[in-house]
């Protein structure tokens, strides 16, 4: 048997970080070490804030929830709302709304659910099949992460949010940065910093990542512990997206090498400090088509609306 | 008794070995180590501990698409 290095019970972890097992209560305070850490060194939360969390409904997010419920009892001027964007993908965000639900009633926590086809008239899976009959590239991903930021982030204002947490974790972060790498796109990978949207632009949120320096194996094993693990299931078109590869590819050069993934997460916030110049956040332009926040003068999400003939109104409530 | 091993992404195997560690299990059933915790009797326990002949293993994944 495994023992905790602190107190000697039985160990549920043993951490690449530091080279220690962790018991259960050992490993939740290590835990909330690294994620307070990262709030404290990156300034990501002020002490009266509207957080609203996205939350999918996935371990992560409930996780993210969870903690930072609990956080929020230190903080008496922090609020919290939870905010679910229902996609429209059939026999997989239809089950995770119900434990996304099952948590937010059990801790009491306001939220608001909106979805694609609420707002953009067409659901993900529709959106999938309009692209196959139309016999267009099919990259569903790529259609649900654009919609999916740009309703958060309006989503998020219209509640009077002060600030925006995802649940992204160490894993999610380094696979986007390699995913960047192979897509010769430099200018999204000096945005993968902890927080983001700080930049002079009335309309955008502020957007942080409390588990930025957690990993993935962390999320789930404290979503165990907190009774918090949903019901196992998958989107259908993640194994589509070169993401599912470079997660496979990452774990395994973890296995051969273990601690590799803290090593590129530095490695990436060295990166970020000498694009910050080169790629200032205060260079965001307005969309001509709806007014919101946009690196180039039609933003994207307006791009694919027109690609796929959809209204464009931005009417959430 | 052989060991048995349920995954909650809906794999199941049995194997016979008398005593294996954790890690070795989850190698053996071409997975990886850094996908899944595994729960012995409702306790989460590490990839370096042992499991026998016997016991029932439950493997909750890491990596879900999502």
């Amino acid at each position: 048997m495994v023992s905790c290095s602190i107190c000697g019970k039985p160990a549920i972890y043993i951490s690449k970080r530091d080279g220690k097992n962790y018991c259960k209560e050992h490993f939740l305070k290590y835990f909330d070490n690294i994620v307070k850490d990262t709030i404290e060194r990156f300034k990501l939360f002020r002490d009266k804030e509207h957080i609203i969390v996205a939350v999918s409904g996935g371990k992560d997010s409930l996780s993210l929830l969870h903690y930072l419920y609990n956080l929020s009892k230190e903080y008496p001027s922090w609020e919290l709302t939870a905010l679910l964007i229902d996609e429209g993908i059939k026999g997989y965000r239809d089950i995770t709304i119900k434990d996304f639900k099952k948590i937010v009633d059990m801790l009491g926590v306001n939220y608001e659910l909106v979805s694609f086809n609420d707002f953009y008239g067409i659901t993900l899976d529709n959106i999938v099949k309009k692209l196959k009959k139309e016999k267009s590239n099919v990259y569903a991903c790529k259609y649900c992460g654009v919609f999916r930021r740009y309703l958060l982030n309006i989503v998020a204002r219209e509640l009077g949010g002060t600030v925006l947490a995802t649940a992204h974790n160490l894993d999610d972060i380094i696979q986007t940065y390699i995913l960047n790498i192979f897509l010769n796109n430099i200018r999204n990978i000096a945005s993968l910093a902890p927080v983001t949207g700080v930049a002079n632009h009335v309309k955008f949120v502020k957007k942080v990542k409390p588990f930025y320096m957690i990993l993935e194996k962390e999320t789930t094993l404290y979503s165990i512990i907190n009774k918090l693990y949903p019901k196992f299931v998958e989107c259908p078109y993640a194994p589509t997206d070169i993401r599912w590869d470079i997660r496979i590819f990452i774990n395994r050069l973890e296995e051969i090498k273990p601690g590799i993934k803290f090593k590129m997460l530095e490695n990436l916030l060295d990166l970020i400090n000498f694009l910050r110049d080169k790629y200032r956040e205060g260079e965001i332009n307005t969309c001509k088509v709806c007014g919101e926040p946009s690196s180039s003068e039609i933003c994207r999400a307006c791009s694919f609306r027109m690609k796929l003939k959809l209204p464009i109104k931005n009417k959430v409530f | 008794m052989p060991i048995k091993i349920k995954s909650l992404d809906g794999l199941y195997r049995e194997i016979d070995v008398s005593r294996i560690k954790v890690k070795d299990l989850i190698k053996e059933l071409g997975l990886s180590i850094e996908g899944y915790i595994t729960v012995k009797k409702g306790l989460v326990i590490t990839e370096e501990d042992v499991v026998e002949n016997g016991d029932e293993i439950i493997l909750y994944p890491v990596v879900s698409g999502g």
